[in-house]
């Protein structure tokens, strides 16, 4: 309905990430390969660590490590430079160049230097793309979704127009967007497969991201899709994107070979899982599987459970425009009140809901959600939550105050029945300890 | 022998103020890991637990890096809060000057901290920000201590960030309080950042052999104890070289002497409180200090005779920054744990002698390399444990080696005696656990003879 932005200066306690991080998560979803970004090394060592933190796992990652005199006179060199060493020492199968603020404000080509280094040195067989993404713009959405549009353009142009387009209608892409998490893409895969198709994710964190013990470290990603499969992707029948955000690298695909798509804006809560399967039954003429009707009993059975936890209860949340949307969604079907929802920055999704929506950050989460009682977003958002007395349920990015985040399905009826029970217990808790604080000891 | 002075020492290295023979290795592209001089500069001044601090640059300088170390405060928190200017596409273009003055302006008018930190990016570097003038311009007109840092990312490596927070510090901070009255002049602890709460451990020592704390740089600090750092009688630089230059600098300055010290092992502990007692040139305290040290060193004997017959023999692979290389060694010899392999990449030439005069010759050097260089070793020498920083950590658990992380992420303090029996605690915790038999059988299915019908 409305996007409003509070006034005031500076950012107090972010919720927006730099967009880099984005593009850095999008490639662990490949297998083999290897995000250089190209930046000075805090531009690296920053989304590592924090990827790190957040899903428990080795995250590959490179960096054109560029200083003051390399950025005056010609970062590039660097960039060939780490484009050696990466390429010599670990021969990656995918190599995503991922700029930063640092060398689009200097104003670095590097878009033309990878051509002209590919064209040089007869680089074939592997995938090597580079996508701009400064800082100071979006967030970790625009960069995850802008490195998969940038991906599958260069998967697009290596096919070129050789051979005709073999269509596997029994064959669908399923284009994740950045706030679902690996346990949520594997629930969407086998959703989809369910109904007798063959997915294939770009890219897919659910088997790079989840907790494997595949054979030992890596300095490149272990997982994910491999290019053959990428490839193989480009002879679906059918592309369905999950976000917003992935419309635009759906549409790529659609505007070059054709590929007709399926958005949805969210999968999660009793709705959108209707969606989403009415629309797997009539495309595949199968029924929909016992399971599901199954979840779909729980799940209602749950929510009654749980409604009288969330009577008169209000909800404030911070996160990014796509997982907002989503959240949102799932509160309207258990009756919380949304006291306010706070967008990392604006997209055309937020932007066309029904609620109010503000473009800010944790504090105005603070400020704005003063009352709530339960509080939504990453894990930063503990000191506000606490500040306003609001029972805290982590969520987004990062999540490092709770094991296995990273495995926690909010997806279809079985995630809506997951994220319900666990905050209608968070709720109850703090229930629990108002009534034992307000006990008087004599 | 003046065991002060060791300048011909470090003359070369990377974080001192003199003229370097040697200059900081730049980052290899490609192969480069750890922070840029920003994280530096943020790791040093962020436990000035009451001040605000204010990235100028777009988003991903703060946004990615708040709240991501374990400095811990006794109280305030305001250095807790992620504050950025959020530079956008057309600040960028037009100047984000305007921009920083409103956000101080705004910080100050809405938080009332004793003082601002201003952090320079390298975008705003780079755009040619005046950002000095904006602080100056800001103190004067707020009546607080609006304090540039500039350190942009680009400019080198995190040392080299500690350093020019350290400059920051003598430039606009230090010598401009004073204490009250009644305070007793003591000692500055320098480059002791309170991970998990190390610093308290070590004040409850210090306090108990009657040794005042002047000025936490900056471990839990208040920003009013760093203006009057000044008035201490000594400066002690814990496991920070970064900042030897600020040691330096105040004794040329105010006269005060200094030592660089650990806390890491029961040794190191007592020479250091042994070295403060001397330096305070103070007879009765040095009584005390041995005292203290004695009665604390027999506790600590007793109490760690379990861990040790458990630890002895152990061998352990070492990968952590600069100083802490050296110290850690100590710290892991006196339980009994022989270290195999030892990361250097971050260490002076100085580290690496300290380094070697705690290690037995078979011990390997692991300059830089990264990750799968550090497990080349763990293999090669059959090490039990690795011990590193938390960027590692799950690439130890992929491999299935036992792990204690040591770098500023971490929960657990490891200083002082207090400090050791924890380590020795958590060294065994982590080689005990079930988990590690587990993870190395096959499920019962895959155990099983193929099927006999073949």
């Amino acid at each position: 309905m409305t996007v409003n932005r509070r006034k005031k200066p500076a950012a107090v306690n972010p919720v927006k990430i730099g967009q880099s991080l984005g593009a850095v998560l999008a490639l662990q979803g490949c297998y083999r390969a290897m995000p250089l970004i190209h930046g000075s090394q805090g531009c690296s060592a920053f989304p590592k660590a924090l990827l790190t933190r957040h899903f428990r796992e080795p995250i590959a990652v490179q960096t054109s490590a560029l200083q003051e005199m390399d950025v005056i006179f010609d970062a590039n060199r660097n960039l060939e430079e780490a484009l050696n060493i990466v390429l010599s020492k670990h021969r990656p199968d995918i190599i995503g160049i991922v700029g930063t603020e640092l060398t689009d404000v200097a104003g670095v080509d590097y878009q033309t230097m990878l051509k002209t280094y590919k064209r040089e040195r007869n680089m074939r067989g592997g995938l090597a793309f580079a996508v701009v993404l400064p800082d100071f713009r979006g967030s970790l959405e625009s960069g995850f979704s802008s490195a998969v549009e940038a991906m599958i353009d260069e998967l697009i142009q290596q096919v070129g127009h050789r051979g005709s387009r073999n269509v596997n209608t029994r064959q669908i892409t399923l284009l994740p967007g950045s706030f679902l998490t690996p346990a949520d893409v594997m629930e969407l895969k086998e959703m989809i497969s369910s109904f007798g198709f063959d997915v294939i994710s770009v890219p897919d964190i659910s088997t790079s991201l989840s907790g494997h013990l595949l054979t030992g470290f890596s300095p490149l990603t272990r997982g994910g899709v491999p290019l053959d499969s990428m490839l193989q992707s480009l002879q679906s029948g059918l592309t369905i994107a999950v976000g917003g955000s992935m419309e635009r690298p759906a549409r790529r695909l659609h505007n070059a070979l054709g590929t007709p798509y399926k958005v949805f804006s969210g999968a999660m809560g009793l709705k959108a899982t209707d969606e989403l399967l009415h629309f797997l039954h009539q495309i595949s003429g199968e029924p929909v599987p016992l399971r599901y009707c199954w979840q779909r009993e729980n799940l209602l059975d749950g929510m009654l459970d749980a409604h009288f936890q969330f009577a008169g209860i209000s909800a404030v949340a911070a996160l990014e425009p796509d997982h907002l949307y989503s959240v949102s969604g799932w509160l309207e079907e258990l009756g919380v009140e949304q006291k306010a929802l706070i967008a990392s920055y604006e997209t055309p999704l937020v932007a066309g809901m029904e609620r109010e929506v503000w473009i800010g950050d944790l504090d105005d989460a603070e400020v704005l959600g003063k009352g709530a009682d339960l509080w939504i977003s990453s894990s930063h958002g503990i000191a506000g939550a606490g500040r306003i007395e609001a029972a805290f349920m982590p969520a987004g990015f990062p999540v490092w105050s709770e094991l296995g985040a990273y495995m926690s399905v909010s997806v279809g009826y079985r995630g809506a029945m997951e994220w319900s029970n666990k905050a209608g217990n968070l709720l109850m808790r703090r229930e629990a300890e108002r009534r034992e604080s307000s006990v008087r000891h004599r | 022998m003046d065991p002060v002075r060791k300048e011909e020492f470090d003359s070369g290295a990377c974080g001192s103020l003199a003229p370097k023979t040697k200059a900081c290795p730049r980052p290899k592209p490609g192969e480069a890991a750890g922070g840029c001089s920003f994280d530096g500069a943020q790791i040093t001044l962020l436990p000035i637990m009451d001040a605000a601090h204010l990235v100028h640059g777009p988003i991903a300088c703060a946004g990615n890096s708040w709240e991501s170390r374990g400095a811990l405060s006794s109280g305030p928190s305001l250095s807790q809060y992620g504050f950025a200017t959020d530079l956008n596409d057309s600040d960028i273009i037009f100047g984000g000057e305007k921009k920083l003055k409103e956000s101080i302006d705004y910080i100050a008018g809405r938080f009332a901290p004793p003082a601002i930190f201003v952090y320079s990016t390298c975008v705003t570097a780079l755009i040619g920000e005046d950002m000095d003038a904006v602080c100056k311009e800001a103190a004067d007109r707020l009546g607080i201590p609006v304090v540039p840092v500039n350190s942009p990312g680009f400019v080198g490596s995190k040392n080299l960030g500690n350093r020019l927070a350290g400059d920051a510090l003598l430039q606009y901070v230090i010598g401009t309080g004073e204490p009250e009255p009644e305070m007793q002049p003591g000692v500055n602890l320098i480059g002791e950042y309170n991970i998990a709460g190390e610093m308290w451990d070590i004040e409850k020592l210090m306090n108990s052999a009657g040794i005042a704390v002047t000025s936490r740089i900056t471990g839990d600090a208040r920003y009013k104890e760093i203006a009057w750092a000044h008035r201490a009688r000594v400066n002690m630089v814990v496991c920070s070289r970064a900042l030897l230059g600020l040691a330096r600098e105040m004794e040329s300055r105010y006269g005060i002497p200094y030592f660089e010290g650990s806390f890491y092992g029961a040794k190191e502990t007592t020479y250091s409180l042994r070295q403060m007692a001397y330096l305070m040139n103070d007879r009765d305290m040095e009584r005390r200090v041995d005292r203290l040290t004695e009665r604390e060193e027999n506790r600590l004997a007793q109490d760690l005779r379990p861990y040790r017959k458990l630890l002895k023999g152990k061998k352990a692979v070492l990968y952590t920054g600069g100083v802490k290389s050296w110290s850690v060694i100590s710290a892991l010899k006196e339980l009994g744990v022989q270290v195999v392999g030892v990361g250097t990449n971050k260490s002076t030439e100085d580290d690496v002698r300290r380094i070697a005069d705690r290690v037995g010759d078979d011990t390997e050097y692991i300059p830089e390399g990264g990750a799968s260089r550090i497990l080349k070793t763990v293999k090669e020498r059959k090490a039990d444990i690795m011990i590193a920083g938390g960027r590692n950590m799950y690439v130890a658990m992929k491999e299935q080696i036992p792990f204690i992380d040591i770098n500023q992420e971490r929960h657990k303090a490891y200083a002082g005696y207090e400090g050791l029996l924890r380590l020795a605690k958590e060294l065994t915790y982590s080689l005990a656990n079930p988990v590690w038999k587990l993870a190395a059988s096959p499920a019962p299915w895959d155990r099983e003879a193929p099927p006999y019908d073949r």
